[in-house]
């Protein structure tokens, strides 16, 4: 290790921040996640890993809802993810404290990255060792962002972050067309973990949430609501992949 | 008991102020002026409780004249008044209350228009063509009431401003030592005697 | 709240509605200011009536005016009359063992050219009510002449001599408010202000 390594705030020579190279190396370690944005909502999808099969993974949470209209999934520590997932839920719910509806979703991923930039720039901390996926409805329609450790991020229509992230990528690029449905976009997200996924694939070993418009009747107007797919639900669509 | 009230043409303002520094019932000054320049262009007088306007005004004629100081421009009535505002406001609802009532006239040295606003103890402001304060009000408004008309010139103001101080004499019982006079135009701030007028 | 005098009320009409304000600043029986304003523009399509005290009418309209601004550049977008109302329910209860001495109306159409109307007390409690909202001194009196006026799906002419008739006698017979009104019909086309006059005593 040499001397730029331990205080974060210290510039190398080269202009990069070592700490913040180091925890997207810890997310390229973790766990491939992929988002894609449908028509009608998004699906974001990512790998259960296990250590040993002692652990009851149907209790293990690898994503989050973080208001009825946004949800968050991550590529490495859990620890660090589930921190942000607090402060992203406090965020949501004194938004609606105050206008008495949901944040759109730009808005909280922009106050999350701007969490995620602090732990960059403040004394005595480490920045998060993870890359999130935010997918979410709001009235501009279905949305997908990625949120990285530096606080940077990105719009995008389909993405993967984590291990498996290059391959990934490469196959979405392939595989996604912007007219596609919900259920497509589910089925594509699966496909896409399965590229490069390490043993069998099965209901457990994967987690699937989605986001669609539920059209409300009384209203007429559109009710987001995101929902992680049950364990039948996931194993209705790997049934029909295989 | 004080006697405050101005007069709003379109490009002058006429303050006219008593010159009684009472406590009580006690005059302890009967040659005291009222008013407070902020500016070359613009004029604050202020009655109430007598140390809140003389920390008050001081504290204002400091910042405003800091404004000038830092970005070498002044104020423009406007922004001095909705300044002045913002501070009392903000003093309404603090520990103890400044208590004190004003008029700010001025001319505005780029468009070359006169202002006037009131603004009173609980800071509530308004842009008004002629303004009193205290008891001297009651009279002044009604004389301001029939005689004002819009586009007056200086001469009709001070025809005005006399028939204010005659119906003050006539009908208030309060007997005032003098009164400080000054017009706010383009060509800054002058002051008149009341035999001048 | 009686201090300084004024009387507002909104009111529905047919894909528009109307806000209207007297114009006088007292301070009790003293007439200051026969022009002084009391409903504002936040946005195109909504507007906000503040009744009560002086002070607080500014106070409450400079710094909900930054509230939407900030909004507007924060979100990329004009916010909704709804959204506004929450927004000051919550401003004002903020305020809750220190209120501002207001009682504001908000009124407007929403993105579906929706009219909205609503009312809250001084420390933000909100009502929505489908016909009028009014407030002020003379607001019992508004209450009477709304209560008798009013019909659903005026169209913009008939609801500006409507809630013109109900502001003007109502004001008359209230000594603190009154001197002139303002009225604003906000329509899908765009707002109507006209100022009116009545008794000036």
């Amino acid at each position: 290790m040499d001397r730029y390594s331990f205080s974060l705030t210290t510039f190398a020579p080269n202009g990069k921040l070592l700490q913040i190279e180091h925890a997207l190396a810890a997310v390229g370690n973790g766990a491939t996640s992929v988002g894609i944005k449908a028509a009608n909502g998004v699906v974001v999808a990512t790998e259960k890993k296990t250590g040993s099969s002692l652990i009851d993974v149907s209790s293990l949470e690898h994503m989050a809802m973080v208001c009825d209209s946004i949800g968050m999934v991550y590529s490495g520590m859990g620890p660090d993810f589930r921190v942000l997932v607090n402060s992203a839920r406090k965020m949501a719910q004194q938004y609606i404290r105050i206008y008495m509806e949901d944040p759109p979703v730009r808005i909280l991923v922009k106050e999350l990255a701007s969490v995620m930039q602090e732990f960059t720039q403040s004394g005595g901390v480490r920045p998060f060792g993870v890359s999130l996926l935010l997918a979410g409805v709001d009235e501009r329609g279905p949305s997908l962002y990625q949120v990285d450790p530096s606080g940077s991020y990105f719009p995008w229509k389909a993405t993967a972050i984590g291990k498996n992230m290059v391959n990934s990528k490469t196959f979405l690029e392939k595989r996604f067309n912007g007219d596609m449905e919900l259920e497509d976009a589910v089925h594509t997200a699966i496909l896409t973990l399965k590229e490069g996924f390490e043993g069998q694939m099965t209901e457990q070993s994967i987690d699937v949430g989605i986001i669609s418009v539920i059209p409300s009747a009384q209203s007429g107007s559109a009710t987001p609501k995101f929902q992680r797919l049950t364990q039948t639900e996931i194993k209705d669509y790997l049934s029909n992949i295989m | 008991m004080d006697a405050l009230f101005a007069i709003a043409g379109r490009d002058f303002v006429i303050s006219v102020s008593d010159t009684s520094n009472a406590r009580s019932i006690v005059r302890m000054k009967k040659n005291y002026d009222k008013t407070y320049k902020l500016s070359s262009h613009t004029l604050m007088s202020a009655c109430g409780e007598s140390g809140d306007i003389a920390n008050f005004a001081e504290y204002i004629q400091g910042n405003v004249r800091l404004y000038s100081v830092r970005n070498s421009q002044d104020l423009s009535p406007s922004e001095t008044a909705n300044f002045i505002r913002n501070e009392l406001a903000s003093s309404l609802r603090s520990r103890n209350p400044y208590n004190v009532n004003m008029l700010v006239a001025g001319v505005d040295r780029n468009t070359g228009e006169s202002s006037l606003y009131r603004i009173d103890y609980l800071a509530a402001m308004s842009k008004v063509p002629f303004a009193a304060h205290g008891y001297c009000a009651h009279f002044v408004y009604s004389v301001m009431d029939h005689e004002y008309k819009e586009d007056i010139t200086l001469e009709q103001g001070f025809a005005i401003v006399k028939n204010c101080l005659k119906v003050l004499k006539e009908r208030f019982i309060v007997d005032f030592p003098g009164f400080t006079i000054k017009v706010i135009s383009s060509s800054g701030i002058r002051e008149y005697s009341t035999d001048d007028i | 709240m009686e201090y300084n005098g004024s009387a507002i009320v909104a009111m529905v009409g047919k894909n528009c509605v109307a806000i209207a304000a007297d114009k006088r600043l007292g301070q009790q029986a003293l007439t200051v200011d026969m022009d002084f304003k009391k409903v504002f523009p936040m946005t195109d399509r909504a507007y906000i009536g503040l009744s009560g005290l002086a002070t607080d009418v500014k106070t409450v309209h400079d710094t909900l005016r930054m509230r939407v601004n900030l909004y507007k550049h924060r979100e990329e977008r004009v916010i909704e009359p709804r959204t506004m109302a929450h927004m000051v329910s919550h401003m004002l209860y903020e305020r809750r063992f220190g209120p501002y001495y207001i009682e504001p109306i908000i009124a407007g159409l929403d993105k579906d050219q929706k009219p909205f109307i609503c009312g809250t007390d001084l420390i933000g409690c909100p009502n929505f009510p489908s016909d009028f909202v009014v407030t002020g001194t003379a607001s019992d009196n508004l209450f009477g002449m709304c209560e008798a006026l009013w019909e659903p799906d005026l169209e913009a002419d008939d609801l500006f001599e409507t809630i013109s008739q109900a502001l003007l006698n109502a004001v008359d017979r209230d000594a603190v408010s009154g001197w002139g009104a303002v009225v604003h019909v906000i329509t899908p086309e765009g707002v109507i202000t006209r100022e009116i006059k009545n008794r000036m005593d």
